[in-house]
Order: structure tokens, then C-alpha cells, then sequence
């Protein structure tokens, strides 16, 4: 059964556990791929993981003159090939997230590849499997679809992500907010 | 086996030329399931996959646990005994030298013998810690008593959990860090959790913390800071530091007067009720605000959920334990728990979060200066009387009970002990009022230190002798619910590294009480013999061998024998461990903290860690990602207490108190009350907090106050790093 990254925001303690996992699947050579920001710093410890949302029309790969952004049959849009990437650094911008990051030194651009060598046989990446607070599942999409239903207000109140997001992505989002709509058991 | 919905099948990706060894992380209490990777040609140890099939954790493991596996092999490890003769240097890393075993065995049997003659047997001490094995807990507690004949042991439990076990037992007359397993924590309606940030220090709780809110149930937080958990919670009470006591004083008074109480369950099993009552009815919301700090609606409105929740757990960490009332804080929040019944039953209960790896088997075997294998008591002749007949010593034989770790470090500043032998501790960072600490080691006549690197306790040592980390060895930790469970052997132990029970053997051998310890040639003949010394008492182990718990996920102690599946939950029956079968409600008057702000030092500091960094920080201020994230402490302030001051964010300040001095960078965060500073502890030399805490020490537990002291800022010449 396919399974989608999906991202809980609301539920994110900032620990970081999900940057130290993606150092630590084997084709990452050690670097991590994604970001989690302190919303506001000097006022409280909101943070929430910024990570590739692997467009199915990304900009990266639409940016890069040299096609070194393969899309992979599993939707996962990868790092840059190493024999292709000419170090433009165009994709580094198209984002509109800001995912890829650049190195230097090798003139190439590395991004989150959603660890194929795990995902490509339905195994989870290692930010999903390690991420302690569940912001960071691993799921079907009826799960997903479960979850639309018991965070959606019919208010207009809350949303998931789609309208705030640039076009259809395969890893799906929860902003912060998900408590508004629960009834409380007492 | 409690597998609930968060568990999913999923198999492991295995790489090429790699085995994937099953086993639990090094670190905190949670003590997650994970597999270490080990290359089959080198039979190296090279990384870490998630053990989706571990029930408490499901895969899930935090920075920490992730990285790990990067100690065993790390290039700071100590790879051979090394001895300094010239002891003017004690208390830097340097004259150091390397020596072989023997020499260093040599060495110690002739000092600690040369000492015994001089000054009597107990001029020895032993300091030891629980981020180890049970059995290596166990065999150190044999190796003091029966080895060293010594009095003198303790543990760092006693800046850790002691004041759990001290309320526990004397609510419940066990101790047992939770009364229930985790796997029930996000079916419960109401989590009231004091004194514990519990998404940097356990985090791998949080995805069953944070369902509790999902389903519709209610998270109340109690802490001066509003750590990322108390951020998301239905209700933060924002208590002074060290003012726990009232507050559970008012909520207790709160249930009472609301009529939340279960009458027949207070008859029929608790005594103490009626002088609670009494004494908690001073503790209006009025009075119990005026003490805490924490606005009266706010105390109410926590009564009321607490109170109406069909099922509540009440959890509670070193927050409200590193207090000198630690053991009267534990046990007025579990009154919460005995007046409404909510306890001895499945989703309610009573737990703490075990802060070191094994703190809760740790201090049940024998480490504690008072205690035997199986929480028997030194102190009672027919438990001493049934461990004498497992070692093969007279009861005569056995020694008195000893004292607590921070009064073993007097007695060093006093002479009456004179020599050391710490092993899985670092207390010249973890103790408090260091720079006293520093001057009781510097003043022992001979001290040896068992560690892996070179910590800066080992700094004061004489030798030092290369142990084995976690990885390169076997054996069974008891992990936060209760659980016994199996850490396995990942890698032979690098250079001449070894195992610490394995060196007390061969130290035994030299010191002429081989016959009491030569037998025991593998981790697990250490086992046996520590499951039979835990027989009968009530931390029983006997029946929890290597392959049930292999089988069964893990054991939950006691269990008695083969047939024995352990015990989940406790109290299903109601009983409770007192003779009476009754549990203890305590009337407990509040008592401030030992130490007031006063003109001179008018703020309040409290310590505390960070998610990156455990305990002393020994070993993870070594691992590079852990480092890059946090490398070096800072004083939490609000911005208005900074501003009156006149401190920017980032700017170095000197942080004071009556005991000692520090200069850190600022963090600015609304996140804390104005009256409070925070600062994490896991650093050393000039860097340690703990040279400003304050070692008043529980009546009971002798847990420092850690929690709670006055201080001062200042500001240095030295401006903002451009
Ligand atoms: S691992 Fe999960 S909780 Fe931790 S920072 Fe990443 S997303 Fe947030
Ligand atoms: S989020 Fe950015 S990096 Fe990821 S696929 Fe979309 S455009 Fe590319
Ligand atoms: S430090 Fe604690 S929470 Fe983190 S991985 Fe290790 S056992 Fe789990």
C-alpha cells in the first residue's frame, strides 16, 4: 500500500531527532537535508520541521537547465545526480521553501531524496521512523484522509494546508492548529 | 507483549554486509529500542535503524539515541589503564601515562590495602552510577561490601531518583517508578505532570502525551518555564521554583472541598486521611497562590480536571524531586492519586520519569548506601541474614549502612574517608556546590576512576582504569515502567577496554576475596547469581530471566518465578506493600526552599537539561551533532528581567550566588517567569552550574536542591561577542 510523509506541525517539540536520523540513512553521507526552525525564539519554543514536500510539479526540477532532479516512480523528487548538476544553484531558488541546499565545495546541490532506499520498498524515511512527537507519520492515504476529517472544521475556521501551499505535493501537511476542532471528553 | 495502535509491522532495511544487533539506547530512563549496525567484516559497530518492533517506543528514539552508537568507537575513548604519579596535577587532564593492567591493579590493591591498615576498612569509598547494567549495579554492591568491607557506598541516584523512591515508599511502602506501563499513558483522559520537561528529557513519551489531547483528554503542566510540552497544555501552572508542595497542598484541598474524593476507596484503603484533610485546608487557592506563584483560578480549574477525568495519571520528574522537601513533593502529588481512587487500575496511576538509563534497577540492588539486592534493607537482620547466605558471608561480615553520595564527599573533605573508587558517574559536574566537591576529591589520599573517556571527575584520579561502553557488553536494565529488559553485545570492547563488573572480579582476585568473586566469568553468571540475591525480597527478579524477557518484550518486576509473566500494573488488587495492605495519605506542611532570594540575591535559579545532552554531558558533549546543536550553557532570562539589568540577548553575564560564580550568554525567552533563571547543567570546568547550586539535602531521600537557590547577574566589562 502506498505511503505519504505527512506532517503534523502542532505537534513539533523541537528536538531535532528528524535532522540526526537523516544523517544517519545510509545514502545521506551524513549530511541532514531539512531544517527545523524556532518559530519565535526570544518569546516561546514553538518550532516546526521545514521539509521537502516533494511537488508532483516541482520547481526545483522545472528550474534545473540541466535535468538533475529526477523524479522518482514513487513521486519522490531526488537530490541533484552528481554527473548532471551543473552548480547553477537555479533550484536553490525556485523553491518556493528553500529546501535544496548547496555545497560548495563539491559544487553540487544535495536535497531530502524521502531516503529512497527505504521508501522505494515501503519502508519509512528515518525522520518518520525516529521523529518522537509524531509530527512526522508515515501513512496511507486513508489514513491521511482520516485525519483531514477529524481536524477539519466545517466553520471555515480551520484548514489543512492545500490553500497556503504551491500546488499538489505528495507529502501532505497539517498546519498548527490541529486541537481547535476536538471535543473535549469532559 | 502490549502492542497497541502506534505499533506497525515494518521490516528493517538491512545494508549489505551488515547485521542488525537488537538493543535498548544508552541513555535516559525511556531507554528505546534500537538496532545497532554492525559491519560483518570489521565487526564494528557504523550506525543505528529504528526498532519498529519495540512496544514502548515503536522505532521512535531522540537525538541522543540516534546518535548513540557514535561513542563506542569514538576517538576520545580510553584504551588503556593510565596512572599519574604526580598527584600536584590532580584535578587537570594532564601527567597521565599509560600502564597495563597489572601494574594498575598492582597499584590500587597496594593503596586501598595500604589505607585499610592505616585508617580501618572504611577509609574506602565506592561512588557508582545507574546508567549501567543491573548486574553491574549488583556486582558493585558485592564488590563494597564483601571486597572492600567498606560502609561506604552510594550512588548518583541520589541526584536523580531518590527522592521517588523515598515518596513511593513511603505512599505506597514499594517503590516502583510507575504504576503502570507506558502503553497505557495515551488511553487516560487527564496527564497532570509536575516538575518534568518531558519533550526534551523524554521525549519519546510525547507521541502518546500528545494523543491524550487528541482524544479529547487534558494536559495540565506544573513548571516555572514554559517547556515545549507545558506550550501545547490545557492548563500551565506557573509555579515559583521549589514551591511544589503547596501547590499539591492546594489541588489536594481543592479535590476535597469540589467533592471529587472516593470515599470508599480513602476507607478502605489508605490511612492518613482525615489529618491530610486538616492540614490541606489552610491551602486555599488564595494562600497556595500567594505561595507559588500560580494564580487561584488556575489551581481550581486543575482540581476540577483532575478531579472529573475517569481516569488521570499524575507524573511527576526532577522538577519536584530535586528539592530538599524532594520526598514530601512526591508524596503530596500522589495524595492526588490516593484521595480520588484514581490508582490501581488500568490508564490511572502514579509515575515519575526515570532520569538515568537504569535508575530505577539501579537503586533497587544494593548500590544505596542502606539497601541489599532485592530493596532489602541493611538495616534488617533477616535481609541481611538471606543476601549474607547468596555471598557467603557471616551476617557479621556485612557492613553498616553508610551515608548518602553528597555526605561521602564530606567525609573526603574531612579525611575520615580517604580513598575512592568511582565508576559510571561524573560528579565533578553532577554534585552541587562543585567548587567544594572539587576540594573534598583533591583531598583524598588515592583515587581511581572507571570510565570510558576521560571525564572531569577522572581528572581527579590517581588511575584510571578503560571501561566498556553499553554497546561491548550484555546484561539487563530496568527501564521507566518497570520493565526489565535486555541490552545486548553489539562489538568486542575496544583497545583493553573492559567491563566493570569483569574488573571488580579481577580486582577482588588482587585484594585476596577472589572466592566470593572468581566464579563469575560471563555477564550472565553475574546474572544468575543476582536473580538468586534478589529472591524473596520485593524487587524480585528471580523468575525475569534473559530468554523471558526475550520472549515476552520485557519483564515487569516483581516476578517471582519461571511461571511468573511480571506485573504490568500494580495495585489491581488494591493492596498495597505497607504491612497493613493500606497505602499512606501524608499530611506534609509546606516548607519553603532552603534558600530564599533575599536583596542580595534576588532571583531564582533553576537547572535543568537540554534535549541534546545527558547527565554530565561526558559523553554527549562528545558526539558531533549533539555538540553542534547545543555546545555550551546560557542563562535563560525574560526580557523584562533582562532589561532591568540592562542584558541583550547573546550577551556574556556573570551568574553568582553565595557558593560560587559563572559567566554565560544570555538567552532571552518570554518563556520563563520574571523571577527565575534557568541554566542546563551538562557542562564542565568553569562551565558547571553546579558550582552555584546549593547542597541542602532532603531529610530523607538526601537529594540536593538543585531546583531551587537565590542568585545574582551581573554584568561584565566584557561587551557582546561582535
Ligand atoms: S523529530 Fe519531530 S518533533 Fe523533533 S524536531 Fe523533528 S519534526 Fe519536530
Ligand atoms: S519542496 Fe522544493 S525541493 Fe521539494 S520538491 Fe518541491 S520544489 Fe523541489
Ligand atoms: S535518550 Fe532517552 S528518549 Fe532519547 S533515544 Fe535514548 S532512551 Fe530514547
Amino acid at each position: 500500500m502506498k505511503k505519504r510523509l505527512y506532517l503534523e506541525l502542532e505537534n513539533c517539540i523541537g528536538c531535532r531527532s528528524c535532522l540526526a536520523a537523516c544523517t544517519q540513512c545510509g545514502g545521506h553521507e551524513e549530511r541532514n537535508r531539512n531544517y527545523v526552525y524556532d518559530v519565535n525564539p526570544l518569546v516561546n519554543r514553538q518550532t516546526m520541521p521545514l521539509m521537502c514536500l516533494h511537488c508532483e510539479n516541482p520547481a526545483c526540477a522545472r528550474s534545473c537547465p540541466a535535468q538533475a532532479i529526477q523524479i522518482h516512480e514513487t513521486g519522490a523528487v531526488l537530490s541533484a545526480l552528481v554527473e548532471k548538476c551543473i552548480g547553477c544553484q537555479n533550484c536553490t531558488i525556485a523553491c518556493p521553501y528553500g529546501i535544496p541546499k548547496f555545497d560548495h565545495e563539491q559544487n553540487l546541490m544535495y536535497k531530502c531524496d524521502l531516503c529512497i532506499d527505504r521508501t522505494k520498498d515501503g519502508i519509512p524515511p528515518m525522520c518518520a521512523s525516529v521523529c518522537p512527537s509524531n509530527t512526522l507519520q508515515w501513512l496511507t492515504d486513508e489514513e491521511i484522509e482520516n485525519k483531514k476529517k477529524q481536524f477539519n472544521l466545517d466553520n471555515g475556521k480551520w484548514v489543512t494546508s492545500m490553500p497556503y501551499l504551491e500546488g499538489e505535493t505528495n507529502v501532505k501537511v497539517n498546519l498548527p492548529g490541529i486541537l481547535q476542532g476536538i471535543t473535549k471528553l469532559f | 507483549m502490549q502492542r497497541d495502535k502506534f505499533f506497525k509491522e515494518i521490516e528493517n532495511l538491512n545494508h549489505p554486509n551488515e547485521k542488525l544487533i537488537k538493543t535498548h539506547c544508552s541513555y535516559c530512563g525511556m531507554q528505546c529500542g534500537m538496532n545497532l549496525r554492525v559491519n560483518t567484516q570489521t565487526n564494528k559497530i557504523i550506525g543505528v535503524e529504528p526498532r519498529y518492533d519495540w512496544p514502548v517506543t515503536v522505532g521512535k528514539m531522540c537525538p541522543k539515541g540516534v546518535t548513540a552508537y557514535q561513542q563506542t568507537n569514538h576517538k576520545d575513548r580510553l584504551l588503556k589503564p593510565l596512572i599519574r604519579d604526580d598527584a600536584s596535577l590532580k584535578g587537570t587532564a594532564e601527567g597521565f601515562r599509560e600502564a597495563s593492567w597489572d601494574e594498575a591493579y598492582d597499584l590500587i590493591a597496594k593503596k586501598f590495602k595500604e589505607l585499610q591498615t592505616e585508617y580501618g576498612k572504611d577509609s574506602l569509598s565506592v561512588f557508582s552510577g545507574v546508567s549501567m547494567t543491573n548486574e553491574k549495579c549488583y556486582l558493585t554492591g558485592k564488590f563494597a561490601r564483601v571486597a572492600l568491607g567498606t560502609r561506604y557506598i552510594d550512588y548518583n541516584g541520589r541526584f536523580c531518583m531518590s527522592s521517588a523512591a523515598g515518596g513511593f515508599l513511603r505512599s505506597f511502602g514499594v517503590d516502583r517508578g510507575s504504576t503502570l506501563p507506558w502503553t497505557d499513558i495515551h488511553e487516560t483522559d487527564c496527564l497532570f505532570i509536575a516538575g518534568s520537561n518531558t519533550a526534551e528529557c523524554h521525549p519519546t513519551s510525547m507521541f502518546r502525551i500528545w494523543n491524550v489531547q487528541e482524544r479529547g483528554g487534558y494536559i495540565i503542566v506544573v513548571d516555572p518555564r514554559e517547556t515545549p510540552i507545558a506550550r501545547r497544555a490545557d492548563l500551565h501552572l506557573d509555579l515559583q521554583p521549589g514551591t511544589d508542595l503547596a501547590l499539591a497542598n492546594g489541588i489536594v484541598n481543592q479535590l476535597i472541598e469540589m467533592g471529587y474524593i472516593d470515599e470508599e476507596f480513602i476507607n478502605k484503603h489508605t490511612n492518613g486521611f482525615e489529618e491530610t484533610k486538616e492540614l490541606v485546608k489552610d491551602f486555599t487557592p488564595e494562600y497556595t497562590s500567594m505561595l507559588t506563584g500560580v494564580a487561584p483560578e488556575k489551581i481550581i480549574r486543575a482540581a476540577e480536571i483532575y478531579g472529573k477525568a475517569p481516569n488521570a495519571v499524575v507524573m511527576f520528574a526532577r522538577g519536584v524531586e530535586q528539592q530538599h522537601k524532594g520526598v514530601d513533593n512526591v508524596s503530596a502529588y500522589t495524595n492526588m492519586a490516593l484521595v480520588t481512587g484514581k490508582i490501581g487500575r488500568p490508564k490511572a496511576g502514579v509515575a515519575t520519569f526515570t532520569g538515568q538509563g537504569n535508575g530505577q534497577g539501579g537503586r533497587e540492588h544494593g548500590q544505596k548506601s542502606d539497601l541489599l539486592p532485592g530493596y532489602r534493607k541493611i538495616t534488617n537482620p533477616k535481609h541481611v541474614e538471606e543476601v549474607c547466605s547468596v555471598w557467603g558471608i557471616t551476617p557479621e561480615e556485612m557492613p553498616q549502612p553508610g551515608v548518602s553520595a553528597y555526605e561521602m564527599i564530606e567525609l573526603m573533605e574531612q579525611k575520615t574517608i580517604r580513598g575512592l573508587y568511582l565508576l559510571c558517574s561524573n560528579p565533578a559536574v553532577s554534585a552541587p556546590n562543585l567548587n567544594f566537591v572539587r576540594k573534598a576529591f583533591k583531598a583524598l589520599d588515592f583515587m581511581v576512576c572507571s570510565d570510558f573517556y576521560l571525564s572531569e571527575s577522572a581528572e581527579f584520579a590517581d588511575v584510571i582504569l578503560p571501561a566498556v561502553t553499553w554497546s561491548e557488553d550484555e546484561g539487563t536494565v530496568t527501564n521507566i515502567e518497570g520493565r526489565i529488559i535486555k541490552i545486548n553485545k553489539a562489538q568486542e570492547p575496544v583497545g583493553e577496554s573492559k567491563p566493570d563488573w569483569q574488573i571488580q572480579v579481577e580486582l577482588a582476585e588482587r585484594l585476596g576475596r577472589g572466592k566470593y568473586f572468581s566464579h563469575l566469568k560471563t555477564a550472565r553468571d553475574v546474572a544468575d547469581e543476582f536473580r538468586l540475591a534478589t529472591k524473596g525480597g520485593y524487587a524480585d527478579y528471580y523468575g525475569a530471566t534473559w530468554d523471558k524477557i526475550d520472549k515476552q518484550d520485557g519483564v515487569f518486576w516483581p516476578c517471582k518465578d519461571e511461571k511468573d509473566e511480571g506485573t504490568p500494573h500494580m495495585f489491581l488488587d488494591k493492596k498495597f506493600y505497607h504491612p497493613d495492605g493500606k497505602a499512606k495519605i501524608c499530611a506534609l506542611p509546606y516548607r519553603p526552599p532552603a534558600e530564599e532570594p533575599c536583596e542580595k540575591y534576588p532571583l531564582r535559579l533553576t537547572t535543568g537539561r537540554v534535549v541534546y545532552h545527558y547527565l554530565s554531558g561526558n559523553q554527549t558533549r562528545r558526539i558531533p551533532f549533539l555538540h553542534d546543536m547545543c555546545p555550551e550553557p546560557y542563562v535563560e532570562i525574560h526580557p523584562e528581567t533582562a532589561s532591568t539589568y540592562n542584558m541583550e540577548h547573546e550577551e556574556r553575564v556573570r551568574l553568582f550566588t553565595r557558593r560560587g560564580e559563572a559567566v554565560y550568554k544570555v538567552k532571552i525567552t518570554e518563556a520563563i517567569r520574571k523571577d527565575t533563571v534557568f541554566v542546563p547543567y551538562h557542562f564542565g570546568h568553569e562551565d558547571s552550574i553546579n558550582l552555584l547550586t546549593i547542597a541542602a539535602l532532603d531529610p530523607i531521600s538526601r537529594m540536593p536542591e538543585f531546583k531551587a537557590c537565590a542568585a545574582q547577574l551581573e554584568k561584565v566589562e566584557l561587551k557582546k561577542v561582535q
